[in-house]
């Protein structure tokens, strides 16, 4: 089942981890920004001020402004090795224009000495420092370069900053991910364990395997199993107490019936008994499939009535006690065997099977036939009963595997329970029961059984 | 014909009684295990029902009982308990058939008839179903009193049969019955064999193929 990611556990983790850990990775980002920027912008400040040192000495010194003019490209060579970016410089010997660019901004006045600032010059923002030497004469120097080399060295800085936060932020979240998988995985196997058992499975999980945050719940939830189990057996132990408390006297009052029709004096008087008869027949049979019913539950523990069965001496023994009631019927009563033989809980399966029959002979007519046959296909065992009756319409196949279900304006008197408790029965033996007809006629009920190596449903805790 | 009736649910007791009575029995009841262990030992019976939820002493350990000291008495269960441990055990006591209540006048009187006549072909190797009548050990059929001749084959088939009468009989079966090399010999001259046994028999006997699984001899005429 896909549940939507924000409803479940680790949806939720990563939505408390993620958002906090986004931010101070950003905050990260920032901080490495700010003290990585400030060295990159004062060493090229420090350089642009010892090339104004330079060009300070050397017209001190007297240096004409050609030769001024030649040192100050080979500093700029030497400051900016790449293209694109350019500098710029201006001497003022007290006040007057020796040598440069004579327009090149000079800036406010201060105590600071060099003086940096940032301003424009020629369409192009620049940086530029500014020195004064007093003596032995006023000579004041101004260097500037333009700000794209800096800029790009920030640049490179910062990408390379975001670059690795943000692998690290990739790394650190699929850790996160990883890890809340991995924590969560005793948590999904309890969920697992749940889920795949049957609905009617009542055996406790495993406490002690489940992590402590949830073995609480697991604790409460085995009590709740062991309640449910409890109130299941005691449902069980009423409803088979009171089928067989109904036995004996339903047996009384059949066999007197029988007596008075065996001694009823005219026809008539004779067929009303018959009718209550039948009556009485059908409530012991209720009785009896309830019986069978509440036995067939999982609740109660059947594992250890697993037997190997030889499956064609069921259907003879089936058959031949199902003859009589076939003959009188007129309904040709068969069987087809194979020799198989399945690993099941035999009563049960003889019990799947007499209720088939019963159904087939319920429901066919005078002259129809009725088999019963057993063989294997695709390596599955299995047991069916097939008939030339009236059929079961493919759209109630579905609805007569429920209890007291009938399909409607059904003659005669079932109870309802046969195939729903031939259904429960398959279940149990994790087998699959198949309600279909004879290429559209009649009906074949299949009870087809597990490759013998499959295991049993977990039903049988 | 006598019987005895072990069971302590009056209603059903007396009911029994008066039906097996209607159809020829003489009928003695007990409603206990002790009374019926008293009764068994002055009194002959041919057959005896025995529930198994009995006061005080339980139908299985008169069953015990009766299987000590009486190895021949047909003993047909009739209760109540429906698991298959309860009937493997009780059949394995010695109990000739199990029966599940609630139990059909008709049905319980067929078994018996089945019994009492099965025990009878055992003590005087003697079958009678209807008008057929059969002495096993001098090998003679009868049809309403008249012999009637029939080979060897047909003999073994309808020998078997009638010692098995109301059971089915699978073909196989018939096979060993009727020769002692069973694979020298096919199904067909089983089939062959019955049906003109049929024929000989005619309305005496009703022979009925059960389709899939072999023949039975009706134990009902």
């Amino acid at each position: 089942m896909i549940r939507p990611l924000w409803n479940t556990i680790r949806g939720r983790l990563l939505a408390y981890l993620l958002p906090p850990l986004v931010l101070l990775l950003a905050a990260g980002v920032y901080l490495d920004y700010k003290t990585g920027a400030a060295p990159v912008r004062d060493a090229h400040d420090r350089a642009l001020a010892s090339a104004a040192f330079a060009i300070a000495t050397h017209a001190q010194s007297g240096v004409p402004p050609a030769e001024l003019a030649r040192i100050a490209s080979a500093i700029d060579a030497l400051l900016h090795p790449g293209a694109g970016a350019r500098a710029y410089y201006v001497v003022r010997a007290g006040g007057r224009y020796l040598a440069g660019e004579p327009d090149l901004p000079v800036g406010p006045v201060s105590a600071a000495n060099p003086r940096f600032f940032d301003a424009r010059f020629r369409g192009a923002a620049v940086r530029v420092v500014t020195y004064s030497l007093t003596a032995p004469q006023p000579l004041t120097v101004s260097v500037a370069e333009t700000t794209a080399e800096r800029d790009r060295a920030t640049v490179r800085l910062l990408v390379s900053e975001v670059v690795t936060d943000i692998v690290q932020l990739v790394v650190t979240v699929v850790l996160v991910w990883i890890g809340v998988a991995l924590a969560l995985r005793p948590m999904l196997r309890l969920g697992d364990q749940i889920a795949t058992r049957s609905p009617r499975g009542l055996s406790p999980l495993d406490a002690q395997a489940a992590p402590g945050e949830v073995r609480l719940l697991v604790t409460e939830l085995n009590r709740l199993f062991a309640t449910l189990g409890e109130a299941a057996r005691a449902q069980q132990h009423f409803l088979a107490n009171a089928a067989h408390q109904m036995r004996t006297p339903l047996a009384g009052l059949l066999i007197q019936l029988d007596l008075l029709i065996a001694e009823a004096a005219d026809g008539r008087q004779r067929r009303e008994l018959s009718a209550l008869r039948q009556s009485a027949q059908n409530l012991a049979h209720t009785a009896d499939q309830l019986l069978t019913l509440a036995r067939a539950d999982p609740a109660v523990h059947l594992a250890d009535e697993f037997t190997e069965l030889d499956c064609g001496k069921l259907l003879e023994d089936v058959v031949a006690q199902n003859l009589d009631r076939a003959l009188q019927q007129g309904i040709d009563l068969g069987a087809q065997i194979e020799l198989v033989r399945v690993a099941c809980v035999p009563w049960l399966i003889r019990e799947v099977l007499m209720n088939l029959l019963d159904n087939a002979l319920r429901y066919v007519p005078a002259g129809g036939h009725v088999t019963v046959r057993c063989g294997a296909a695709g390596g599955r065992a299995y047991l069916e009963v097939e008939d030339d009756g009236p059929g079961i319409p493919p759209d109630q196949r579905q609805a007569v595997r429920q209890r007291f279900y009938r399909v409607p304006n059904t003659p005669g008197s079932g109870c309802g329970l046969g195939l729903a408790i031939a259904d429960e029965v398959a279940r149990l033996h994790g087998a699959q029961l198949e309600i279909g007809d004879c290429d559209g006629f009649g009906t074949r009920v299949r009870l087809r059984f597990p490759q013998p190596g499959e295991p049993r449903p977990r039903v049988i805790a | 014909m006598r019987i005895l009736i072990v069971e302590d649910d009056e209603v059903i007791a007396t009911t029994m009684c008066r039906g097996l009575t209607l159809h020829g029995y003489v009928v003695d009841h007990a409603a206990s295990a002790e009374a019926a262990a008293t009764v068994l030992l002055s009194e002959r019976f041919d057959l005896a029902i025995i529930d198994l939820g009995l006061p005080q002493e339980d139908g299985t350990s008169l069953v015990r009982r009766i299987r000590r000291s009486n190895r021949t008495l047909p003993v047909v269960v009739v209760t109540a308990r429906d698991s298959i441990a309860d009937r493997v055990d009780t059949l394995d006591l010695g109990a000739d058939d199990y029966l599940v209540k609630p139990v059909a006048l008709a049905e319980l009187l067929a078994r018996c008839r089945a019994h009492i006549r099965r025990a009878r072909a055992l003590a005087s190797s003697k079958v009678q179903i209807g008008s057929l009548g059969i002495d096993l050990e001098g090998r003679r059929v009868t049809v309403a009193g008249e012999a009637l001749d029939l080979t060897r084959r047909e003999w073994s088939v309808l020998e078997y049969l009638a010692v098995n009468a109301g059971r089915i009989v699978g073909k196989e079966r018939l096979l060993d019955a009727i020769s002692s090399a069973p694979q020298e010999v096919s199904v067909n001259s089983v089939e062959a064999v019955v049906s003109r046994l049929r024929a000989k028999l005619g309305e005496a006997a009703k022979i009925r193929t059960i389709r899939g699984l072999g023949y039975r001899l009706d134990d009902e005429p």
